[in-house]
């Protein structure tokens, strides 16, 4: 049981580091915010409601809920709460990621996360599975997040309070965690350490095998079918340790076998059919993320019956294309109608969460669906993908996601329609601790880039 | 009576609707001999052929009129439609499937199509000296991954020979001594051959093991199971006929040393790929039962394709080997938009017949494919793959006109002619479509900046 | 210099006409190219020269009759471009002449590199190619130096004891390359794999350079031409310029490989500019372009027609089509190898345009009489007509077609051997108990 007593005020450790000025929290046991907007996401919209935080869980919700006595009360006139958004895959929080992110030219490129040192020269050659190449499945992210990333300041900003964030390098790169975007700690920071483990089809920091999706995708079955007999070897020996050979301990099947689900990556129809296949052969439930052409996949999303993370830094046309050059139809058909993705998979009934993955200014991510919701994308289903699906999708529906009494009080407050481009975010709270917004203009993304969302070439994934 | 008769009639258009004639054609039966006559063709087989057929009413008819009509195209060795064609880290690298990469929505499925081809292998790469696992397929375009596949066919294996395989274990260049470590084994033929006894000896005692364990299974002993090994499964299964061998090969001297560990392993089924000596050993592999499927006339595009020559398949062929003809086609489907005429060059080159050059384009890999049974000529009872030319195939003066694969149409040239102002139109449209978007954009980005 | 004055000596000589190049083909069916064929007639060489085509001729005195009943009589096919002798096997640099270093090297000669005893030339020569544009550029594939001007191609006979023996034109063009904008990392992968994207304004930026560097080096070749003519004091002769000067006088012809609009409209404008001779080679997408070349009368050599489509939305029969739309517009074209491997194929490049639009009479000029007027050597070459050469085949069909076998070749009126490395490993093969 925390106990706060009056105001903590928590110092966000990278605002001095950059010479502005500390973000203020505030933690006070118990508040309300009053008459506002409230937009509960489960059940509807309360047009005039009071939401009411007890030591970080949504107490009370509704048009009739009472302000209970001794409680800090925020005037919600004009205000409209939201559940806290969800970035449903992200490496918010592993500052590490971030320093490479400027590099790496795709996921999963660049150096390996250990830092400077980990040259290509210098990477392991892979001979075989065996050699377990590119696997970290030891490697946890909740092990990796850190307050003192400055990200998460900004993604708070934009009205963030949850992030679903991996480590991303290597094929079997490591668990991700659920992780609120406050804390006093990094440890108080984590919802679920089990996020669920990532899996790339980009090869890095190994040389050798594989160096073929087709590769990639058969060492993936012989590390499940190793971690299969692995678990059974475990068995027999506990059952029976006079006659059965002592199993070699192995971090990276004891990693595989912790997983409570998979994620995979599809872009494209293709993809998606090759990691159905995948999924169907590892027998583990999986998410399906990186998904950029959704419009083409959502019938088979839905036959698949698997929730999806859906990329929405939607394709654009190169800057410095060759005017000359003539692109495919099927590139400029990707580039139309990517956006109207989201709508399509809602259609279908697909349950989508988004990710901030390529996107620099996470104001950027609502920015995108914005698009969607011009092109035919409902806004409810738009503040799904944002908030609660991500909440599904990773098993914590009862934890996050949307206004409930009993869930945990990650709200957003704003002054309008969060989908509008005028509304700011007024304040946030992550567990129950209030976050103001950074000061106007500190948009500053790792690449120092303004609000705008970025074009950068040849992203057609 | 009239009733009857009305139903008689009823019955027979709904018969018909399943049912197309390709009419007063010159046929190419392939095994059959050539004619003038038709095809009736039945939920995509062919139900009848002959001079004069009995065309149900109703049924669609498809007028070849002075027409050329042959079996579709098979190409036995080809690498289209793969998104990845090799994973040549390892020397043997059978865990890997070339079919997972097979991508429908590649141009060059569209193209072979095109040029008559119905059936395609497309192999793991020739980087290593076992590849993996290739993949069977119809150019049904238009149809997903899994819509394209040869299903009934049993699967192969790629094993690969001589210099593309030795690259990774020669230096490029200077080395440092012992830096070798880095070179991916083997650098010579014998190392070939070493690599691949090898793994089939380790695939024999993965068998041995796996029959063991199923007998003490069996006798009710606590055991723990063989762990399953993804490499050695397609071996294993090389070793009990369960799957095809295609064996990427150049020289006289490699073809013989493959051809006695094939001996030594009991395995059968094979067919040599390329094999440009072939007809250097032809009688060791007609001996052997093998197939051989090779190139017309390629030739001294490296060391090992010095003495290759345009002859190869007719002194093969007349040795006794089932011999087929392949293109080879990788980036796009360039060869195999025009197998017909270099099935012609074996005519030039060696003076085999009509028949026995349009054999090597369709029967006989089929046959090398153990796909006979469905497919590679007109004959009843087969897939209706057909391919209607406006000449002589075997003339460089002919074009395909259409294609159709289990008796519907792939492919129509003058549709195909129709539709492109149409494509053209569909992408000025959304580049002009972006260009909008953009533009309403662009203000915004400078006001912030 | 003195290099040059031997080969222009050379070039002077009278062609060595052998003894036995004189006789005379009988009832056969003549295709001279130059005019419809005609039946039952026959051609007189008298002295490695065509002496007389036609119905019947008069001979005087005792001459070899070559029975031509049921045979055909076509003028010998040019290739017109092949490293063919430069380059034997193309995967091994040791084996490869072609694509010498820098950028600009007119005076490089492609003929002194030829090896006549490569396995190449009996074998092309077996299929009906009589001569070949000797390319001194690597055209694609391996070590692909050979810069901007790669040097002089050659215009030779595929017979011959030695290059000189073989030379038609030894400086019958320049080989040239216009420049590209090569932006991007290429498609996709690369990037990942770390290679450096190049920018489209970085890449026009490299492009405009060479372009420019090639403009200067016209410049200073023009500055050297009038120095020379003045007899400037102090002037010093230097072979790239010196092998400048009948370009420069319009002379020479300048082939240069533009594959795209882009390339073919800077390359049209620049030649306009500089006021050379302008042919084209590897043209793909002409576009706009294709009405341009065919007002200037620019000529394009075309090769390979067996290639896919540049373009994922180009259609499939697009290097089919290619050809018969140049020729609908007005452009006259001839057929390239570009290799030496497949060279023996060069009439099936010709004739696999056909079905797609290439009238067929264009499609047996573009290999014979088309190329040798490209290449200035029409008063002796590419027809069988009265005072040519005796470059002939004499074959049972349309050697445009692939079941068509060369029954005879003639050379300069010498009968040449078609057999080879190919036919000989048959034979023996074929033998094996």
């Amino acid at each position: 049981m925390r106990q706060i007593i009056g105001r903590l005020v928590v110092w966000a450790g990278c605002g001095l580091a950059l010479g502005q000025a500390p973000v203020r929290a505030e933690a006070p046991g118990l508040l309300a915010i009053q008459d506002a907007r409230i937009v509960t996401v489960s059940g509807g919209v309360i047009e005039k409601g009071t939401v009411v935080v007890r030591d970080g869980i949504i107490a009370e919700v509704g048009a009739a809920a009472a302000v209970p006595k001794g409680a800090w009360v925020v005037d919600g006139k004009g205000l409209t709460v939201y559940p806290g958004l969800i970035d449903g895959l992200s490496t918010w929080g592993i500052p590490q990621a971030a320093a490479a992110a400027p590099a790496a030219a795709g996921r999963g490129g660049g150096a390996p996360v250990g830092g400077p040192g980990g040259s290509p020269a210098a990477a392991p050659r892979s001979w075989g599975p065996q050699d377990r190449p590119g696997t970290t499945s030891w490697v946890k992210a909740a092990d990796l997040v850190k307050l003192e990333d400055r990200r998460i300041e900004t993604a708070r900003g934009a009205g963030f309070t949850t992030a679903v964030t991996f480590p991303k390098q290597g094929l079997v790169a490591g668990h991700g965690a659920v992780v609120n975007l406050g804390g006093e700690t990094s440890g108080r920071m984590i919802v679920d350490p089990g996020a669920g483990l990532y899996l790339s089809m980009t090869p890095s920091g190994y040389t050798g095998y594989p160096s073929s999706p087709m590769g990639i995708l058969a060492y993936f079955r012989q590390l499940w079918i190793d971690a299969g007999y692995y678990r059974l070897a475990k068995a027999m020996y506990a059952q029976n340790p006079a006659n059965v050979k002592r199993p070699d301990y192995d971090r990276a099947l004891e990693g595989v076998l912790e997983a409570k689900r998979v994620l995979l990556p599809a872009a494209s129809p293709v993809a998606l059919e090759r990691i159905l296949k995948l999924a169907s052969d590892l027998k583990a439930p999986f998410v399906v993320y990186g998904v950029v052409q959704g419009y083409a996949m959502a019938d088979r999303l839905k036959q698949a019956g698997t929730p999806v993370v859906l990329n929405v830094k939607w394709p654009t046309r190169e800057r410095d294309a060759d005017p000359e050059r003539e692109e495919s139809l099927r590139t400029l058909e990707i580039r139309d109608k990517a956006p109207a993705s989201p709508a399509a998979l809602a259609a279908a009934g697909v349950k989508f969460a988004v990710s901030s993955d390529g996107i620099d200014a996470p104001k950027d991510v609502i920015r995108a669906l914005k698009k969607s919701i011009d092109l035919g994308l409902k806004k409810e289903d738009a503040l799904k993908a944002l908030t609660l699906n991500a909440a599904e999708i990773y098993g914590l529906a009862g934890k996050l996601g949307s206004i409930d009494k009993g869930k945990i009080a990650n709200l957003v407050v704003t002054d309008g329609d969060l989908f509008d481009d005028k509304t700011k975010v007024k304040m946030v709270f992550v567990d129950g601790v209030k976050f103001l917004p950074p000061p106007e203009a500190p948009q500053t993304g790792p690449g120092g880039v303004s609000g705008r969302p970025s074009m950068a070439a040849g992203e057609e994934n | 009576m009239r009733a009857l008769t009305l139903l008689f009639m009823l019955a027979g258009l709904a018969a018909a609707q399943n049912v197309t004639v390709i009419q007063n054609g010159i046929i190419h039966t392939v095994t059959q001999g050539t004619f003038t006559g038709s095809i009736v063709i039945r939920d995509g087989k062919i139900a009848e052929v002959g001079e004069k057929v009995m065309t149900p009413l109703g049924a669609k008819i498809v007028d070849a009129g002075g027409k050329h009509v042959m079996p579709g195209i098979i190409d036995c060795h080809t690498h289209i439609a793969l998104d990845s064609i090799n994973e040549g880290t390892i020397s043997v690298s059978s865990m890997v499937d070339a079919g997972e990469m097979l991508n429908p929505d590649s141009k060059s499925i569209y193209q072979a199509l095109a040029g008559g081809v119905t059936t395609a292998n497309s192999l793991h790469g020739s980087a290593n000296s076992i590849g993996g696992r290739n993949v069977l397929f119809k150019t049904r375009w238009g149809q997903n991954a899994d819509g394209l596949l040869f299903k009934q066919a049993k699967p192969s294996l790629k094993i690969a020979l001589g210099e593309n395989v030795k690259r990774a274990g020669n230096a490029q260049g200077f080395q440092m001594p012992g830096t070798q470590s880095n070179l991916r084994y083997p650098g010579t033929r014998m190392g070939v051959e070493d690599v691949i006894r090898d793994a089939f000896t380790r695939a024999r005692e993965y068998q041995k093991e796996l029959k063991e364990y199923e007998a003490k299974r069996a006798r009710g002993e606590t055991a723990l199971p063989v762990r399953r090994d993804l490499q050695l499964e397609p071996l294993v299964e090389v070793l009990e006929g369960k799957r095809l061998v295609h064996a990427h090969c150049y020289r006289a001297d490699e073809i013989l040393m493959l051809m006695r560990i094939f001996d030594d392993f009991g395995i059968k089924g094979v067919t040599y790929q390329h094999v440009l000596e072939g007809y250097k050993v032809a009688k060791e592999i007609a001996a052997r039962g093998d197939g051989a499927s090779t190139f017309s006339d390629w030739w001294n595009y490296k060391v090992e394709a010095a003495d290759a020559i345009p002859y190869n398949a007719a002194i093969m062929q007349k040795k006794g080997v089932l011999v087929s003809l392949n293109s080879d086609d990788a980036s796009g489907a360039e060869l195999m938009r025009r197998l017909n005429t270099e099935a012609a060059k074996v005519m030039k080159y060696g003076g085999v017949t009509e028949d026995e050059a349009l054999a090597m384009i369709t029967i006989n890999p089929a046959k090398q494919m153990q796909i006979d049974k469905w497919v590679g000529s007109i004959e009843v009872g087969k897939d209706a793959d057909i391919v209607i030319y406006d000449k002589n195939p075997l003339s460089m003066y002919s074009k395909v006109e259409k294609v159709f694969i289990e008796g519907k149409q792939y492919f129509d040239r003058d549709n195909d002619l129709t539709a492109r102002p149409k494509v053209e139109a569909q992408k000025k449209g959304l580049m002009q479509k972006e260009k909008e978007t953009e533009k309403r954009n662009m203000p915004q980005t400078r006001r912030t900046s | 210099m003195k290099r040059i004055v031997i080969s222009i000596a050379v070039l002077a000589a009278p062609l060595l006409a052998a003894e036995n190049a004189t006789f005379l083909i009988r009832n056969a069916t003549v295709h001279p190219v130059s005019a419809p064929k005609m039946e039952n007639a026959s051609v007189l060489v008298v002295g490695g020269k065509i002496a007389d085509v036609g119905a019947k001729l008069a001979v005087k005195g005792k001459v070899r009759v070559i029975e031509g009943k049921g045979l055909h009589v076509y003028p010998g096919m040019i290739d017109s471009g092949s490293p063919i002798g430069l380059s034997e096997i193309s995967s091994v640099r040791e084996t490869v002449d072609t694509g010498e270093l820098g950028d600009f090297n007119p005076q490089l000669r492609a003929i002194v590199a030829v090896n006549p005893e490569s396995e190449a030339i009996p074998v092309t020569r077996a299929n009906g190619i009589t001569a070949v544009m000797a390319t001194p550029g690597a055209i694609g594939g391996r070590g692909s130096g050979g810069g901007i001007i790669s040097g002089q191609m050659s215009l030779m006979n595929l017979n011959g004891w030695t290059w000189e023996e073989m030379e038609i034109r030894p400086g019958a063009a320049l080989q040239m390359t216009w420049p590209v904008i090569v932006s991007g990392g290429g498609r996709m992968g690369s990037a990942r794999m770390g290679a450096r994207q190049t920018t489209f304004a970085e890449a026009k930026r490299n492009q405009e350079q060479r372009v420019q560097k090639l403009r200067e080096f016209f410049e200073e070749a023009r500055r050297y031409q009038a120095a020379k003519a003045a007899g400037a004091a102090g002037f010093q002769p230097d072979l790239k310029f010196e092998a400048m000067l009948p370009v420069l006088a319009g002379k020479l012809p300048v082939m240069v490989f533009a594959a795209r609009e882009r390339e073919i409209r800077e390359a049209v404008a620049w030649a306009e500019k500089e006021r050379v001779k302008l042919v084209l080679a590897g043209v793909r997408r002409p576009g706009q372009m294709t009405a341009e070349i065919a007002k200037k009368k620019i000529p394009v050599i075309l090769g390979s027609t067996f290639a896919t489509p540049l373009e994922e939305d180009d259609p499939y029969d697009e290097p089919f089509a290619l050809p018969g739309l140049l020729v609908k517009a007005g452009v006259k074209v001839a057929f390239a190898s570009f290799g030496t491997q497949f060279a023996r194929n060069l009439p099936y490049e010709a004739s696999q345009a056909v079905p797609f639009g290439l009238p067929y009479d264009e499609a047996l000029k573009s290999v014979t009489l088309n190329a040798a007027e490209i290449w200035g050597v029409a008063d002796r070459y590419g027809s069988v007509e009265k005072g040519k050469v005796a470059d002939l085949i004499v074959t049972d069909g349309d050697p445009l077609e692939i079941q068509t076998q060369i029954k005879f070749m003639y050379i300069r009126g010498e009968q040449v051997d078609l057999e080879s490395k190919h036919t000989r490993l048959y034979k023996k093969y074929l033998a094996r108990p």
